[in-house]
């Protein structure tokens, strides 16, 4: 049975070869920004997200992949959780380390 | 130092072989991130929230210029120019990309460096004063007891999986400069009424969700006993140290809900039980430890520096700089340096690979080839000439390293918080930064005089906020930080633990709230009178008015 979900969903992870914060795209890459993620509405939606991820995490591309609540501003997705808000955005004290380039291609899978 | 023998070396090697076909295996898909996870943090190895983070061990915080090169070089080549300096005399590198983790190991090894042991529920890198050695109030250095318990901890087989992880802290000096009262153990050599040094056994000290302080469970331990000893405290915990829970697993909770004395009770028990001279090393193998930690090759000088007194009437800037960084060393002619970390606005404990090459320069020319961390993030020449005390300044001051604020406001201890660990609840980092810049005019700090900030990023207090005089918290609520504060906590001899004032504060009031308890302290203060000093005095109740009435 799929999960309860709360809102619109995106799936994120991190890149098993150096950690970086990706986010499941539309067209089955792992892309940087959040903003290209693949955004799911209803409960079956970000449980095929989840077995999406799954089959990346089998081949050894991304770990601990789940899903997070965002909002849809229209142009784009904001995570509602403060500590996501945060783990897109790089280090606040050293802004020269964001490693997420808007819409960058992470890992095309 | 402690220079590896054939066994040290060859232990280390194979570990980097081991995790090198982990790494290799991982990458390949034949273990699972399940079956990764805990070979990797066996190493020290994070996953962080925006990449992998490499914590390296620096046995109790001691480093020769080559190790501090090599970390440089790591810092250059495999991360992001950086290395960050933490509360367990560690350094933590924050950008290191998976494949490339065995390299560095094997270029740690290459310095006798290792990661082994920085996470987990094992005994943890043992830490020690950093003036160990040094300082003139010493009864003995803790050094070659601190090595000891690395060497007997190392993949202890009992130990290895205990309820949670543990931490040792010991100091051979009056002055506790390693908050051994906060530590699961805390070892303090001490001296009696016939002149011999024995250690003081404190069990149960800790910070995180429920701060204590350690019991004293012994107050008086032949040295040559210690490791038998410790092994009986270790068999308590690990029997009956809770796995149920990991918030109710650390020695700190066993020994409050048997109390202490009843914790003592079957120590002793236990201690009387085990076969105490098969745990013991030999006397030969301490004395072979202890040749390691011999006096370096001081040079017969005169106590007072004719150069120093001139170079301090003529220059303010240096006068203050000796004043607050520099201390008495038991050798005349000598003192020991204090480097801060902790530039006006900067971010605590980080050090760019070319600060890290100045002070391992500084170290071999200046300091005997030796340099410490310090578990309040900064780092120490031991070993500096009088004489050359201006020169030194001089070298610093070129890598913006100079900055005359031990001990004072702007000396802030703080944890990565969510800038980088997964942990974290809120930032911590830049609230530091706002408050240094805040606090950080160098004629007000050195009014205000002796003040330990610190601030921990969530519950788990990384940042030591329960031992800081003025303790910030990070947490969030409803999506927001907001930042809890605490007055009166202290590491030192007089140990005590800083208590809530009351309602927590938004990331935009928190400054104006530390700024208006400094400011208070500065109007209630008495001659002389700390701001310790000041608030065991007067209690929280002047903070908590001035404090709420105004935000």
């Amino acid at each position: 049975m799929a999960k309860k979900i709360k809102g619109p969903q995106v799936l994120t992870a991190n890149l098993l070869s150096d950690g970086m914060v990706v986010f499941l795209g539309s067209d089955g890459t792992w892309r940087a920004s959040i903003d290209a993620a693949d955004m799911a509405r209803t409960e079956d939606g970000a449980a095929a997200l989840e077995a999406r991820a799954a089959v990346f995490v089998r081949t050894n591309h991304v770990v601990d992949p789940y899903l997070i609540a965002v909002d849809d501003t229209g142009s784009g997705f904001v995570p509602v959780a403060f500590r996501e808000r945060r783990r897109i955005a790089g280090p606040s004290v050293q802004p020269f380390f964001n490693t997420q380039p808007n819409g960058r291609l992470a890992f095309a899978g | 130092m402690y220079r590896y023998d054939e066994f040290d070396t060859t232990f280390v090697r194979q570990r980097v072989d081991q995790f090198r076909d982990q790494v290799n295996r991982r990458v390949s898909g034949d273990l699972t991130e399940e079956q990764f996870r805990p070979l990797r943090l066996m190493n020290g190895l994070y996953l962080q929230l925006h990449a992998y983070m490499l914590r390296v061990a620096i046995p109790y915080g001691t480093l020769n210029a080559r190790q501090m090169r090599q970390l440089a070089f790591i810092a250059d080549e495999y991360d992001k120019g950086y290395g960050h300096f933490t509360t367990r005399q560690n350094i933590q590198f924050n950008w290191p990309k998976l494949p490339d983790v065995p390299d560095i190991l094997e270029h740690l090894a290459d310095v006798e460096m290792h990661a082994i042991q920085t996470s987990g529920n094992c005994i943890r890198n043992v830490t020690a004063d950093q003036w160990a050695g040094a300082t003139a109030d010493e009864f003995e250095d803790p050094r070659p007891y601190a090595e000891l318990m690395r060497q007997w901890s190392s993949l202890h087989p009992e130990f290895s999986f205990l309820p949670r992880k543990f931490k040792i802290a010991v100091t051979g000096a009056a002055a506790d400069r390693a908050a051994i009262a906060y530590h699961d153990i805390g070892l303090r050599l001490k001296r009696n009424a016939a002149g011999e040094t024995g250690f003081e056994v404190m069990v149960g000290g800790g910070m995180g969700r429920t701060p204590m302080l350690g019991a004293t469970v012994r107050d008086w331990l032949q040295k040559e006993e210690l490791l038998a000893y410790l092994e009986a405290i270790m068999r308590v915990y690990n029997l009956h140290g809770r796995r149920d829970n990991k918030y109710k697993a650390r020695i700190k909770i066993l020994v409050h809900e048997l109390g202490a004395e009843e914790f003592t009770r079957q120590v002793e028990d236990e201690y009387a039980r085990i076969d105490a001279p098969r745990i013991m090393p030999p006397p030969q193998e301490l004395t072979r430890i202890k040749t390691y930690f011999a006096p370096p090759a001081y040079e017969e000088l005169a106590d007072q520096s004719p150069e120093l007194a001139r170079r301090m009437n003529e220059n303010t800037d240096f006068a203050q700089w000796v004043d607050r960084n520099v201390v008495a060393h038991k050798q005349a002619g000598y003192a020991i340096v204090n480097i801060s970390l902790k530039p006006v606005g900067g971010v605590p404990g980080d050090a760019s690979a070319a600060q890290m090459r100045a002070v391992a320069d500084l170290a071999e020319d200046k300091s005997l080839d030796e340099i410490r961390v310090t578990h309040e993030q900064n780092l120490v020449l031991p070993h500096v000439r009088k004489a050359d005390l201006y020169e030194v300044w001089q070298s610093l001051k070129a890598h913006d390293l100079a900055d005359a604020n031990i001990g004072l406001a702007t000396d802030i201890i703080a944890c990565p918080g969510l800038d980088y660990c997964a942990l974290a609840t809120a930032r911590s980092i830049p609230i530091s930064q706002d408050i240094s810049r805040r606090l950080g005019d160098i004629t007000r700090q050195r009014d205000v005089g002796d003040l330990k900030i610190k601030i921990s990023g969530c519950i788990n207090a990384c940042g030591h906020h329960h031992a800081g005089h003025i303790g910030i918290l990070g947490l969030e609520k409803r999506g927001e930080e907001y930042y809890q504060i605490t007055l009166g906590g202290s590491g030192d001899e007089n140990a005590s633990i800083g208590e809530i004032i009351g309602p927590g504060f938004s990331s935009e009031t928190v400054t104006d709230a530390v700024e208006t308890i400094v400011d208070t302290y500065v109007g209630l203060r008495q001659d002389g009178e700390t701001f310790l000093d000041a608030y065991r005095r007067v209690g929280p109740d002047p903070f908590k008015e001035a404090v709420y009435a105004t935000h």
